[in-house]
């Protein structure tokens, strides 16, 4: 689905991530490599498999929209370096012309030797891109630019007849600010509270669809 | 050999003498039987000493044994001290009491144990006590048996282990605790045996009367070779059961859950009553009963109070030592109260609203006159007019005995992955040992051993043997056992160990300090700030939610809306909807002495006019077309739950024929199936609709089974360790280790379909919430049934409470009143006609 933000063409795709074609940049947001490695180190059965999966949907977007620069509003990484972080530097190594722009979200723990060796190019705070501002939790304070965040996994229920009620990722454009949806199929959602002139698009199985 | 002649009875029956009293029969039954080394399970009624029936047993036994030593050489007295008896009680509360009467005995007979108790309550002090020490007996829940078995150097307590004793058995057994306590019992007797092969552990339960007692003891004491015996008490506990009745039956609505109306015929009983129990079914209806009496008699205030789960556990200590005491008038209470405790003050017990059970409405009567030869009475008040027929039913089925069973909970396997995760914290496990004693348990007898092998992978590779899960550590082969090594997994496992899977509860507190209680985050996350609701029958003034708990004022307002729990609502068992469907028979016949029966006459005849009453080898269905639709109602009496899914299954094989879309409403006595189109049906296809063929397959195309499975997943998901839930109020540690049971059933359906854990889930929502036995068992009656097919003008007395019931879905209580008041009115005029007309005769004759 292709929405206009702020007189910006972006494409709101179904595997999580926005393509801006007039910057030919991707944008993704929790990413949480390693996380179900984590996770297992610790004693709780998450399913190998599920890391690998998100990095081939990250493929399939890169072969898809053959973008420049691939932008991470944030926590791309859950915690410290482990079997999959490993996994993801092969995996790096096919793309090595693309550049990877990361904005450090509060899981990205590793240290800016690691995130070199990956290399990718680690922003502390934000990244301005007229007419948006990148971050990865949403600011608190509203300047002329169009904040971009992440960290949340937003989420969106639909409710049917019947009492029926089906929850989804979701894309979210409100009056102030955007949010992305989190890129890793493993990770949980929180709710967002609709506010006025809110704009919300779903990410079902078949497809984003505006709610 | 007769037990009389030992010097232990002996000594038993003189201090019983010289309080005046002499043991029942069921109770030297017991004796006798225990000393012969058998296992067993005792039945009595509430009352009459079933603690002293084993306890004393025990006692007798120890006493016995010291005579005897110090007739041979009595020096070695010293290292005979260490834990006897183990005694498994569901709830901490009894816990108190039960060594209370414990302590005394031995206090009065000159025996120096120890009685200890056991559970979430315990602090760390004692338990280090124990640790160094164990108590001749210790009272304990089966989570906290758990935990000591996830101790290091276990086996060491049970070197002097005589009896396990599990009280109010038939409330364990149809849980998943009672899967815990079958496996806490498994491996204490496998420890027990291996260290002492001479000694005969006797495992004993206690239970109420159950359809199935003989199972009980089977799911207690699976194993063959030993020698076991249900004693039943040959006493009788009389019970008094009365309706409060309407003076006339327009008094009672035709629909509804509260039952106010009849409130004021209930304080001349509070009154007349010592100490009153007032039980309600839901804790909404707790909430709003005590703001009730409030209203109806101000004197009431301070001399009752309000007691259920959500409520603050010290407030709850506070009621239930008042309740000892005296102090309180009435306590309004849900099943909170159920078990156990006796409170020697309460005379009188109160039901609001159906009990759904024959079982819970007996074991709730017992909750007064508790003394032997005294009679408990229990007061029943309807809370709509079709309730009457229910109270008939249950004096019927407690007159005639006819008790539901308890089913027994098999191959739980989160229960078990968490067993064998504590078992590797503690000293850690032999797995073939272990299997072996599984296979001799009830709930794990049927576990194959490629299931046994998953559940070994799975808690020690993480996934089955094709995909191993990189980097996972959880248990471990060392030195022939499986254990595990992480300190930090060790931990987290302790304190996951009985965390009571629940909707996630927020903490109520006052803003300036003062803990109330707990209310579903759902109901909060509705608040707006400055709105009320009530608890603990206090009006509280919402403010905010802060880490996990909401701060509230008093508020101003008199009234204001009260929390709906999840899960408050019960369904009517078939036991009890099987003698309902006799009780329609007999109404209008006049063959009973039911005097609810009579009350209720009237609004048969209204029935039978404008419909029919089903008889119980009829099944009736009434089509009625109003301005909101075409109504289709069916009543089969088997209770919502089983309703529900029929429903649904009727809704799906009427929409396979002809696109049509229905809305579904049910109660206990049926279901209505809305329309805005005609629905196509006749005398023909009804049998053919309602065929118990192909039953499976439709039901899994007429219900979501994947969200009803994703559902029961939360509870194996939280017991198989998978989420750590924390407990209310309390920050979780590893942030980085917070997922949801959501997500895991994605993520298990999508990368690892044979997971076990996902499997169960599947069969919980099958026959626990499905109950598809139950379901085919109906479709197979209604089959033989003769169908009756009645096209009414209005609403009938039967179909209106389930089309109110379905309106509650979807708006706030006051309208519904409004709601209801209208329909009322409407099929009262619809009615009206014929009346008038008659009336108008005869004012001309006169």
């Amino acid at each position: 689905m292709t929405i206009i933000c702020k007189g910006e063409e972006l494409i709101l795709s179904k595997e999580r991530a926005i393509y801006w074609a007039a910057q030919k940049m991707l944008i993704i947001s929790d990413l949480h490599i390693g996380k179900s490695a984590h996770f297992r180190k610790h004693g709780i059965q998450v399913p190998a498999g599920i890391g690998d999966s998100d990095l081939q949907r990250l493929a399939g977007l890169i072969d898809l929209y053959d973008p420049q620069t691939l932008l991470i509003t944030g926590d791309m990484f859950h915690h410290k370096s482990n079997s999959e972080v490993t996994a993801f530097s092969e995996w790096r190594k096919r793309f090595s012309k693309l550049k990877f722009l990361l904005i450090k979200g509060n899981h990205d723990q590793l240290s800016p030797l690691e995130y070199a060796s990956l290399n990718i190019e680690l922003i502390q705070k934000e990244l301005s891109c007229t007419p948006f501002r990148f971050i990865h939790e949403t600011p608190e304070s509203t300047d002329a630019s169009y904040p971009i965040s992440g960290h949340i996994h937003p989420g969106v229920t639909l409710y049917g007849k019947a009492r029926q009620r089906l929850t989804f990722p979701c894309f979210y454009f409100g009056e102030n600010y955007a949010v992305l949806p989190a890129f890793s199929a493993f990770t949980g959602l929180s709710k967002i509270q609709p506010q006025k002139n809110d704009r919300f698009y779903a990410i079902t199985p078949s497809g984003v669809i505006a709610v | 050999m007769g037990i009389e002649k030992s010097n232990g009875y002996k000594q038993v029956i003189k201090w019983l003498k010289l309080s005046r009293k002499k043991p029942f029969r069921f109770q030297t039954d017991a004796w006798q039987y225990y000393a012969e080394g058998y296992c067993g399970l005792v039945n009595a009624p509430t009352g009459f000493g079933k603690t002293f029936s084993l306890f004393l047993a025990v006692v007798i036994e120890e006493l016995n044994s010291r005579a005897e030593k110090t007739n041979t050489a009595s020096k070695k007295r010293k290292a005979d001290t260490g834990l006897k008896l183990i005694w498994i009680t569901p709830l901490r509360a009894l816990a108190k009491d039960l060594a209370r009467a414990m302590r005394e005995v031995c206090t009065e007979l000159e025996l120096d144990w120890q009685v200890s108790v056991r559970n979430g309550d315990t602090t760390a002090a004692e338990k280090l006590k124990q640790k160094k020490q164990m108590p001749e007996v210790l009272i304990i829940t089966p989570e906290s048996m758990h935990l000591l078995l996830a101790q290091k150097d276990t086996a060491t307590h049970f070197h002097h282990l005589q009896c396990i004793v599990a009280d109010e058995w038939h409330e364990l057994m149809g849980s998943k605790r009672g899967v815990m306590a079958e496996l806490a019992i498994s491996r204490i007797r496998g420890i027990v045996r291996e260290k002492h092969p001479e000694r005969l552990l006797r495992i004993w339960g206690i239970s109420a009367t159950i359809g199935n007692m003989e199972q009980a003891l089977e799911v207690l004491v699976p194993y063959p070779e030993v020698l076991k015996i249900i004693i039943k008490a040959d006493i009788e506990k009389k019970i008094k059961i009365k309706s409060i009745l309407p003076d006339h039956i327009d008094m009672l609505p035709w629909a509804g859950h509260l039952g106010h109306k009849l409130a004021h015929k209930l304080l001349p009983i509070i009154h007349k009553s010592k100490t009153t129990l007032i039980f309600t079914n839901t804790r909404g209806q707790a909430e709003l009963w005590y703001q009730n009496l409030l209203a109806l008699d101000e004197n009431l205030a301070g001399q009752i109070a309000i007691h259920h789960g959500s409520i603050d556990y010290e407030l709850r200590n506070w009621i239930e030592d008042a309740l000892h005491s005296g102090i309180l008038k009435a306590v309004i209470s849900t099943s909170s109260l159920d078990l156990g405790v006796d409170f020697k003050p309460v005379d009188t017990v109160v039901q609001i609203g159906s009990p759904k059970g024959v079982a819970r409405f007996l074991q709730r009567a017992g909750r007064s006159g508790h003394s032997p030869h005294e009679t408990s009475v229990i007061y029943f008040l309807p809370t709509h007019a079709l309730e009457l027929v229910e109270a008939a039913a249950i004096k019927e089925a407690a007159k005639t005995r006819q008790i539901e069973s308890r089913e027994p909970i098999v191959m739980a396997f989160d229960t078990l992955i968490q067993y064998l995760v504590s078992l590797a914290v503690g000293d850690g496990f032999d797995d073939r040992k272990i299997y072996r004693e599984l296979r001799e348990t009830h709930a794990f007898g049927d576990l194959l051993p490629s299931e046994w092998g998953w559940i070994m992978q799975f808690i020690s590779t993480g996934g089955d043997s094709l995909s191993a899960y990189t980097e996972f550590s959880k248990v471990v082969k060392k030195e022939g056992l499986w254990k595990v090594e992480s300190r930090q997994i060790a931990m987290r496992h302790r304190l996951h160990i009985g965390t009571i899977v629940s909707d996630p509860m927020l903490k109520v507190k006052y803003l300036g300090g003062g803990f109330i209680g707990m209310v579903e985050e759902s109901f909060i996350s509705k608040m707006k700030p400055g709105n009320s609701f009530t608890l603990a029958g206090r009006v509280l003034e919402f403010i905010m939610v802060k880490e996990m708990t909401a701060l509230v004022r008093r508020s101003k307002l008199k009234r204001a809306i009260t929390p709906s729990w999840m899960g408050g609502r019960i369904s009517l068992s078939a036991n009890l909807g099987s003698i309902l469907r006799k009780k329609y028979n007999e109404t209008l016949d006049k063959n009973h002495d039911d005097e609810e029966l009579d009350i209720i006459l009237p609004l048969f005849e209204r029935q039978a006019k404008v419909s029919h009453v089903p008889k119980s080898d009829e099944f009736l269905i009434e089509l009625i077309h109003t301005k909101d639709g075409y109504h289709f109602f069916a009543y089969p009496f088997e209770g919502r739950q089983v309703h529900e899914v029929m429903a649904a299954l009727i809704a799906y094989r009427l929409s396979r024929k002809t696109p049509i879309s229905f809305s579904i409403a049910m109660n206990d006595y049926g279901f209505e199936l809305l329309s805005e189109y005609p629905i196509p049906l006749d005398e023909e296809n009804i049998k053919a609709l309602f065929s118990p063929e192909n039953l499976g397959e439709d039901i899994v195309g007429s219900i979501n089974s994947t969200e009803m499975a994703k559902r029961k997943f939360r509870d194996i998901a939280c017991i198989s360790g998978l989420v750590f839930q924390g407990f209310p109020g309390k920050y979780t540690a590893n942030k980085h280790l917070q997922s949801s049971a959501a997500l895991f059933f994605n993520v298990f359906t999508d990368y690892d379909k044979h997971n076990l854990l996902l499997r169960q889930a599947y069969d919980e929502a099958f026959y626990q919430q499905i109950e598809e036995p139950r379901l085919l068992a109906a479709l197979q009656r209604i089959q033989v049934s003769k169908i009756i097919l009645i096209k009414a003008e209005s609403y009938t007395p039967l179909c209106f409470p389930i089309k109110v019931d379905s309106l509650r879905e979807n708006m706030s209580t006051e309208e519904l009143g409004q709601r209801i008041e209208r329909m009322t009115a409407e099929a009262d005029q619809k009615m009206r006609p014929v009346h008038m007309k008659s009336r108008k005769k005869n004012d001309h004759n006169l």
